[in-house]
């Protein structure tokens, strides 16, 4: 693969594939779930083939993108009841939903694209209006996470278009849409590709997660959480991985203090994808402001790492700490798939609880909390 | 942390949503796929592929490929059209568990040395098995149609073959056509 070193070239590790055709509930070991003391974990509803990104819609509907299938579903809660819509098909890795005033956008590979009151015709949902065209057809990392800022404005990431390969200048970065203006601008560079983002309900800082490098050994590159403090910052790659180790071939001439470090290294191969800030009233006052990131697990390590959600706590001084919140899906961390659930997004909902998707089901789980 | 267990709770069914695959359903609705595909997934065309033994998260994701356009064939496109995700799982479980049968086909002794060769320094077997018998969502190699693998090869390397995450196409592309040609005629003939 892209790369992969000849020294590697006996190694067995492969990218792991969803279910495409999902697979139900009652076939999984869901009672091995664990989350911490006064939590509960459940299956809030299965039949989401795929289920990837997740937004809430203003009446309740929860939207949900995927990625190598091309729909977006919507899920409405009716008297305890889950009714499972799907909503949008025949899009082109739709794998980038936000929800705003009314408007549900939607992340395709080349578009971004927006469907007006569509909460209100679910069953006759409108034709979308292409907001943006053009964005770059890659080979790789070409799926978006898509979200809308405190600024109003819609961000999402152009990943890097192979696993460590010099990007074009507007990929390998998160990028910002005025769409009062209708311009796009680069809002940071060197990210090698970034599926998961939120905004600090205090600070209104820019918090992502990203996916280092692959084929450089078992522990190395570490995943990162990075947090952005001014627009154009640059973070590392392909030049410099985890703040501090200079890339093998691109790393030459360079020196890892041009670029910001990330925050917190959560793993190497980890694969952190969706994360949010939590805001709701149901957990513990503790968890307020706490980030809950969705780990959907290692390919690129013998020992298999992740397939989890962990709770993120950043103190005064801004240093970050991390523990395991939802586990349960990782078996074997040998096997090959060394887990039957993958966590990708997680949603904080109206009522506080905490949904969270696994692609390679395509089931959501709701975590929630009674004193 | 404590655990907290939970049984999961019983939801509505979805129209969209497969139930455990059933290989007996599957050996009824795969009737009209031995036409192209042999008896029992063991095809005696060369252009065709085998599906017997093929890992069956593989076979499913490529009838839920021809179904939703990712990847296109004039045959396998309307064949997978109206295929429900039930019928594909019950098809996948159905056509993993079948046994290939081994072709007669004895592959040239400098062939197959210099397949191996290939097939190391592309590192086939990071993917698809140490004996390329395939794994998840990645087919078996070994013992395939031989035609077949020179198409899917070609197709890859110009870039007009569906490939999921673009590491075929990668792969694919510093491949020559002799390589292919070696490459094809060296896992047609693994057992």
């Amino acid at each position: 693969m892209q790369g992969q070193p000849p020294e590697m070239k006996g190694s067995t590790l492969a990218p792991i594939a969803p279910h495409l055709a999902g697979r139900p509930a009652s076939g999984l070991p869901i009672d091995k779930l664990k989350v911490p003391k006064g939590f509960k974990a459940e299956v809030w509803t299965d039949g989401v083939p795929e289920a990837r990104s997740l937004t809430l819609g203003d009446k309740g509907t929860v939207f949900v993108g995927n990625r190598n299938l091309k729909d977006v579903y919507a899920i409405i809660d009716r008297a305890g009841k889950r009714e499972v819509k799907k909503v949008l098909k025949g899009l082109d890795t739709p794998n980038g939903v936000a929800f705003h005033k009314g408007t549900l956008y939607v992340a395709e590979q080349t578009r971004i694209l927006a469907y007006a009151g569509i909460e209100d015709r679910l069953d006759n949902p409108p034709e979308p209006k292409v907001i943006i065209d053009g964005l770059p057809k890659q080979v790789g990392h070409f799926w978006k996470f898509l979200a809308m800022g405190p600024d109003g404005k819609l961000y999402f990431n152009i990943g890097a278009p192979g696993n460590i390969v010099m990007p074009g200048y507007i990929q390998g970065t998160i990028v910002r849409f005025n769409l009062k203006t209708a311009k796009l601008e680069e809002y940071v560079l060197g990210v090698r590709n970034s599926v998961g983002f939120d905004w600090h309900p205090k600070t209104k800082q820019l918090w992502f997660t990203e996916h280092g490098r692959d084929w450089m050994g078992e522990d190395m590159p570490s995943d990162e959480l990075n947090v952005v403090k001014r627009k154009g910052e640059h973070f590392g790659y392909p030049y410099c991985h985890q703040g501090d180790t200079l890339d093998p071939e691109f790393g030459k001439y360079r020196s890892c203090s041009e670029f910001t470090p990330p925050v917190l290294n959560l793993g190497a191969h980890i694969a952190p994808l969706g994360m949010r800030f939590y805001t709701g009233k149901m957990f513990p006052a503790e968890y307020q402001d706490n980030m809950f990131i969705a780990m959907h697990g290692s390919w690129n390590r013998t020992v298999k790492q992740g397939y989890n959600v962990i709770r993120v706590v950043v103190d005064a001084n801004g240093k970050a700490k991390s523990e395991p919140f939802l586990e349960g899906f990782l078996t074997d961390p040998k096997a090959n798939p060394p887990a039957w659930g993958r966590p990708v997004d997680v949603l904080v909902m109206r009522d506080g609880a905490l949904l969270v998707s696994d692609d390679y089901n395509g089931i959501i789980y709701r975590i929630s909390y009674k004193k | 942390m404590a655990a907290l267990l939970v049984a999961a709770l019983p939801f509505m069914a979805c129209p969209l949503f497969a139930s455990a695959a059933d290989p007996a359903a599957g050996r009824n609705k795969a009737q009209v796929c031995a036409a192209c595909h042999g008896a029992a997934g063991n095809s005696a065309n060369p252009a065709v592929p085998s599906l017997a033994g093929q890992p069956a998260q593989f076979i499913a994701t490529q009838l839920i490929m021809f179904r939703e356009g990712n990847r296109k064939d004039p045959q396998m496109s309307p064949a997978a059209a109206n295929m429900t995700n039930t019928d594909i799982n019950d098809l996948a479980a159905y056509f993993s568990a079948q046994p290939l049968v081994s072709s007669a086909r004895i592959t040239a002794p400098a062939t197959v040395a210099a397949g191996r060769r290939l097939s190391e320094q592309y590192h086939c077997v990071s993917c698809h098995g140490p004996a390329l018998k395939g794994q998840q969502h990645i087919p078996r190699l070994a013992g395939q149609q031989l035609e077949y693998l020179r198409t899917q090869l070609r197709g890859f390397k110009a870039g007009t073959r569906f490939d999921m995450d673009g590491n075929m196409t990668s792969a694919a592309h510093a491949l020559s056509d002799t390589d292919v040609a070696i490459l094809a005629d060296y896992l047609a003939g693994l057992k």
